[in-house]
């Protein structure tokens, strides 16, 4: 079955019972990933992420809706020749060393024994792991072991790559490679849905966008037209004048060092710039500032009133 | 058959890399060898009492490990959700199960030979005589590990470590009983008894038609016709509890 998309979710949702307590974990997700394009999912702890992914990987049932791969629903094992998963805080067999590990990965992924150990050279290498492939993996450090497991996403040559929190635990060194990697298998085609809390990197590698909070979705999109919707903001640096005389005025201010940054709605620059400068303010500097997704994933939360779920 | 293969492989070499499953093994080789070699007895009572500690010990080390086996690998792979990303590849749960399963079986019958090996070497040295009695009995351990194993299995795939141990090694005692089961069930003048404990009696599995140990001490053969029902009993009940056992496993959501 051909299909534009390489995932696609209608309706889904999860509840749980935890005792006698219902959880809606994920409701009502309807979102769709086109072939070749990083997908970000975004949202507080307990905001339905994971739970998506899990879905998208059979490693739960659905309650409601249904979710398709490739056009093939995540139950047919057969489908998963094409995914690659990076699950949070990943637990590989520590008994095996880095090496042994991943040749586990090709060879459950299908590849001949020719074929695996050519690609486990290679990843070992493309991953940084190489010197450290024949020590067993219980003695791994933290981003060690990120590190080969994100290899073993990426051993069977997947056209979809899931990474949930790949660059948790990584030092700089460690968090660049993943980049890397990921715009290395974006030039390659593959469609990459990527779960992290660090916003910038979210900004940085993902064409689209989904805000999930309290397993509901609250906004998806293109990230540019997702901040352009918000609107723009300007910043006027100024100072000879306090912060509660610019607060008294009815402007949004903040202190920064001597001086003060005010934010207003460029509609409003000539109005705002007379009115601080009628009250003595001297204006030093004046910038268009850009809406940050942070602040757009701050304002969903904050707006939705949902508390983070461990 | 490939990823059965390679995960069943990983099972063997995960348990050969376990410290626990090291100690037992080197512990059951210690107790075969020294229990042999410490009977100062006539030849024709030597005999019988090394086929009845001998074969007695291979027996519970056999049975044991293959309860901590059963009962330990799966959820543990599951709490610490390594199971996310074997089954994130193109395996079937259902593979996934039964590879574990064969891992398990490995290991439990590498240990099982190298005892037996062990056993049979000090029993010819010792001039011993080995019969077909105690070629049953040792087939009965195999069978009996088979059907221990996928009773552990089967409540691994849906239990913690801790319930999956405490069902099995009572489902142990009780099936090394169900002579006693039925003899208390027939004699029993309650209806409600009679019934409740014969059902017992055909449901649990029967571990008594396993065990031919008794019949190694005395040299008694035991017909083929006897031994082929009990390893039909065995395979065929172990294979039942295996697809139960992947039916639970495959609809269970792992958090």
């Amino acid at each position: 079955m051909t299909t534009d998309f390489a995932i696609e979710t209608r309706g889904l949702s999860k509840h749980y019972r935890v005792g006698r307590r219902a959880i809606i974990a994920l409701e009502g997700l309807t979102l769709s990933v086109a072939r070749g394009e990083v997908f970000g999912l975004l949202g507080p702890n307990g905001a339905g992420k994971s739970t998506t992914i899990k879905l998208l990987l059979d490693l739960i049932k659905p309650t409601a809706g249904e979710a398709l791969v490739f056009g093939r629903s995540p139950r047919d094992s057969e489908g998963r020749r094409t995914i690659g998963f990076l699950p949070e805080n990943p637990a590989p067999y520590e008994y095996l060393t880095g090496e042994e590990f991943l040749s586990l990965a090709a060879r459950l992924s299908g590849l001949s024994a020719a074929e695996s150990k050519t690609r486990v050279g290679e990843l070992l290498v493309r991953v940084g792991m190489a010197k450290a492939s024949n020590i067993i993996i219980r003695r791994y450090s933290k981003g060690m072991v990120q590190r080969i497991a994100l290899a073993w996403a990426l051993v069977g040559k997947p056209s979809l790559l899931i990474l949930d929190e790949p660059t948790s635990g990584l030092d700089v060194l460690g968090r660049q490679l993943v980049r890397e990697l990921i715009l290395e298998e974006r030039q390659r085609g593959t469609t990459i849905l990527f779960c992290s809390h660090i916003i910038p990197d979210v900004e940085r590698l993902c064409d689209r966008v989904a805000l999930l909070v309290g397993g509901k979705l609250i906004k998806q999109g293109q990230v540019s037209e997702l901040l352009v919707s918000e609107g723009a903001l300007m910043e006027a640096t100024v100072e000879s004048i306090t912060l509660e005389a610019l607060k008294a005025l009815g402007l949004e201010a903040r202190a920064a060092g001597s001086r003060v940054v005010v934010c207003f709605d460029p509609a409003k620059t000539q109005e705002v710039l007379t009115q601080m400068m009628g009250a003595g303010a001297r204006v030093c500097e004046l910038t268009p500032a850009r809406y940050s997704l942070e602040q757009l994933f701050v304002d969903a939360v904050t707006h939705t009133g949902v508390e983070e779920r461990p | 058959m490939r990823a059965l293969f390679f995960i069943a492989l990983n099972g063997f070499r995960e348990s050969r890399r376990n410290r626990v499953t090291v100690v037992v093994g080197l512990f059951a080789l210690l107790l075969v060898f020294f229990t042999t070699f410490s009977f100062e007895l006539a030849v024709n009572t030597l005999d019988r009492a090394m086929t009845s500690v001998g074969i007695g010990f291979i027996s519970l080390i056999s049975e044991v490990l293959a309860i901590f086996l059963a009962c330990g690998m799966l959820p543990r792979e599951v709490e610490r959700r390594t199971v996310f990303l074997v089954v994130s590849k193109p395996v079937s749960r259902t593979i996934f199960l039964v590879g574990r399963y064969l891992g398990n079986l490995a290991t439990v019958l590498f240990v099982f030979s190298l005892m037996t090996g062990l056993f049979f070497l000090q029993f010819v040295v010792l001039r011993g005589t080995v019969t077909q009695a105690h070629l049953v009995a040792l087939v009965g351990i195999v069978a009996e590990v088979v059907l221990l194993s996928a009773v552990g299995l089967l409540f691994s795939s849906f239990s913690s470590q801790f319930i999956s141990v405490t069902t099995t090694v009572g489902l142990f005692f009780v099936g090394h009983m169900a002579s006693d089961l039925y003899r208390l069930a027939s004699a029993s003048k309650a209806p409600a008894v009679k019934v409740v404990g014969l059902a017992l009696y055909y449901l649990l599995p029967n571990l008594e038609r396993l065990d031919f140990k008794l019949r190694a001490t005395h040299s008694l053969p035991t017909p083929p016709g006897e031994l082929g029902a009990a390893l039909a009993y065995s395979g065929l009940y172990a294979t039942l509890l295996v697809a139960v056992a992947a039916w639970i496993f495959e609809r269970r959501d792992f958090r």
